[in-house]
């Protein structure tokens, strides 16, 4: 698959910084343009819900519920009557924060403890791998339900307790990207050539582990938010009135065959969000990779 | 510090190495049993000169070459460089260390971090040895790779860039940006074109010539060696069997499997007869090498005494050392 450049044989190339490199083949990419686009505007509506929504997100209107989709109400009202629409833009801004919090939360306490497992391996390895096995041994859900319990009730430990939950699949991926990197001669040389173990693991074998990360990453966001709208349902996430799109759906869900609209509109915006992360990760992992870049 | 600068001081000093694999079976993955990979395995390297260690795949010879520089763990035995202890060595005397020996691998593919630029990948170890930083780390990073027949502009080039010539080139420059005195090329041709293998040889060469560099050349083309080589060991099953000067070696092998190993050496003239010696079977698992010599079960010339006593590494009058009852009679 190499591709021999003809124009650039011989010509001396001009150093230009990594970061640069990589935003500028990210927005040639058509696909993570649209991802970024996507997210942009999932961002710009949340941020500025109190401009875009029509109507009071908590109002309830118990004459006016379940109305279908109209001119006063574009998406509709649900089973007090509170505008669907504005209840999006407003829950936006928390589901956004839980996706984005939990993955970084996972990816943060994750990747190192899968790494460190991966490459130093012997005891170490087996202690930490045993009680990653305990953990994947839940349903995440279910992790997160102990993690909240533990924490109590609330927005933000929500984030947290479904960051935890997927602690386990970022060191279970990492590790095994780990124990097949840290074999490659690259390794080995910088090892014969004084650099320490820190060093190698974040700045020789980490780096060619991006893909897998970013792949499962894109994933996790939304799955963050579905586990963070089942806490919800439990009463363990966000509480009642607060609109959340996984608490939306969730309880729509009882009116799915009289009002699809409650279910419909807060499952697109999740499938959109999570297309979008997609298409950005997609980009990104390919940006990053000097293989693909050139 | 104490090193004693005095010339006949060996650059470096293998003795009685050993790297014994654990063989873990069952649930709870208890030790089962070793690969002996390198079995007690003695020799000296001098100053400016080309070792070759030479053996079939599995022998142990890139084994022996990652012991001495610590890649691998070594079981038990003593490595020195110029007097002072490897094995042993921490902290700021190993970076020292480090710095002094180095090593070219054998697949260029996968020596070099695909994510790195070459300048920015020979920059970091620079950095990490205090040796060059900035614009300084720059051009010492461009001099070497000139050195090595690449060009200045190649340092923002990412390795899937290079021809696999070119990386292997690239392995050699890394090697070199610390300066090193020894330098272990392990197989630093096999996996590489044959129209590119000799450009490769001669930069080996010419980079010895140029920075006084002693080299352990791990190889199993044995015309290769023949070229490079000023002494030759040969491995079997984790044990030198003989260690001998080049010319001593190419022109009468004392050792059955070093014969063996030379007959298959194919002759550019046709009309030269030639006795092949084929060995027959395979080379024993190491996991579970035959008791006496290691070489028994497809010698030739096997005797009783060759089933029951191992043969030691004794010196001839020739200046040859071979593990052989046949050289050396058990009195």
């Amino acid at each position: 698959m190499r591709n021999v450049d003809l124009t650039a044989e011989g010509m001396p190339r001009k150093k230009t910084s990594e970061l640069r490199e990589v935003f500028r083949h990210l927005v040639r990419n058509r696909a993570a343009v649209v991802g970024l686009t996507i997210i942009g505007l999932f961002v710009v509506v949340s941020v500025f819900a109190p401009v875009f929504a029509t109507h009071d997100p908590l109002a309830a209107n118990l004459g006016n519920r379940l109305q279908p989709p109209s001119r006063e109400h574009l998406l509709g009202t649900d089973e007090l009557g509170r505008d669907l629409l504005s209840r999006m833009f407003y829950g936006g801004r928390i589901s956004l924060n839980i996706g984005i919090i939990s993955v970084l939360i996972g990816v943060l306490i994750g990747v190192p403890i899968g790494a460190v497992s991966g490459y130093f391996g012997g005891k170490l390895d087996i202690i930490t791998q045993r009680f990653i096995d305990i953990m994947i041994a839940f349903p995440g859900i279910l992790l997160a339900i102990v993690v909240v319990t533990v924490l109590g009730v609330g927005v933000e430990n929500v984030m947290i307790a479904t960051g935890i939950a997927s602690v386990p699949i970022y060191a279970r991926l990492v590790r095994g990207s780990v124990l097949s990197i840290k074999e490659q001669s690259y390794v080995a040389a910088a090892r014969a050539a004084g650099l320490g173990d820190v060093r190698i693991i974040f700045r020789q074998i980490l780096p060619n582990c991006l893909a897998p990360i970013i792949v499962q990453s894109t994933f996790q966001i939304a799955t963050s938010i579905l586990w963070a709208a089942g806490l919800g349902f439990l009463g363990l996430g966000a509480q009642a009135p607060t609109p959340e799109w996984g608490a939306i759906l969730s309880n729509g869900r009882a009116y799915i065959r009289t009002a699809h609209h409650l279910t419909t509109y807060p499952g697109l915006a999740i499938l959109l969000m999570v297309l979008g992360f997609n298409l950005v990760g997609d980009g990104l992992r390919d940006a990053l990779d000097p293989k693909t870049r050139s | 510090m104490s090193a004693p600068a005095v010339a006949d001081v060996p650059v470096l000093s293998v003795r009685d190495l050993k790297k014994y694999f654990p063989i873990r079976t069952g649930v709870l993955s208890r030790v089962s049993g070793h690969v002996k990979a390198v079995d007690g395995v003695t020799f000296d390297i001098q100053a400016g000169e080309t070792f070759a260690l030479v053996g079939e795949s599995g022998c142990g010879k890139s084994t022996t070459g990652r012991a001495i520089l610590r890649l691998t763990g070594a079981t038990d035995g003593e490595v020195y460089y110029q007097g002072e202890d490897v094995l042993g060595a921490s902290g700021e005397r190993m970076r020292r260390l480090r710095k002094a020996m180095q090593i070219v691998f054998q697949d260029p593919y996968s020596a070099l971090n695909p994510r790195k630029t070459v300048g920015s990948a020979i920059g970091e170890i620079l950095r990490v040895h205090r040796m060059a930083s900035g614009a300084e780390s720059r051009e010492r990073v461009e001099e070497v790779l000139v050195r090595c027949g690449l060009e200045a502009y190649h340092s923002y080039r990412y390795p899937h860039e290079f021809s696999g010539g070119q990386r292997q080139r690239v392995v050699i420059a890394r090697a070199l940006a610390l300066d090193p005195r020894f330098i272990v090329a392990d197989e630093p041709i096999s996996a590489l074109d044959v129209s590119i293998q000799s450009q490769i040889i001669n930069l080996l060469e010419d980079l010895q010539d140029s920075f006084q560099l002693t080299y352990l050349f791990i190889s199993h083309d044995l015309s290769v060696v023949r070229h490079m080589a000023d002494r030759v060991g040969v491995m079997y099953l984790g044990k030198l069997v003989e260690v001998a000067e080049k010319r001593e070696f190419y022109r009468e092998p004392l050792h059955p499997y070093s014969q063996a190993l030379l007959s298959a050496i194919p002759v550019s003239d046709p009309t030269v007869k030639k006795k092949r010696i084929i060995l027959q079977g395979d080379v024993p698992s190491p996991a579970n090498p035959p008791a006496g010599c290691p070489f028994h079960t497809r010698c030739p010339y096997v005797m009783d005494v060759c089933r029951t006593v191992p043969p030691a590494l004794l010196q001839t009058e020739t200046g040859h050392s071979v593990a052989c009852h046949l050289v050396h009679p058990v009195t």
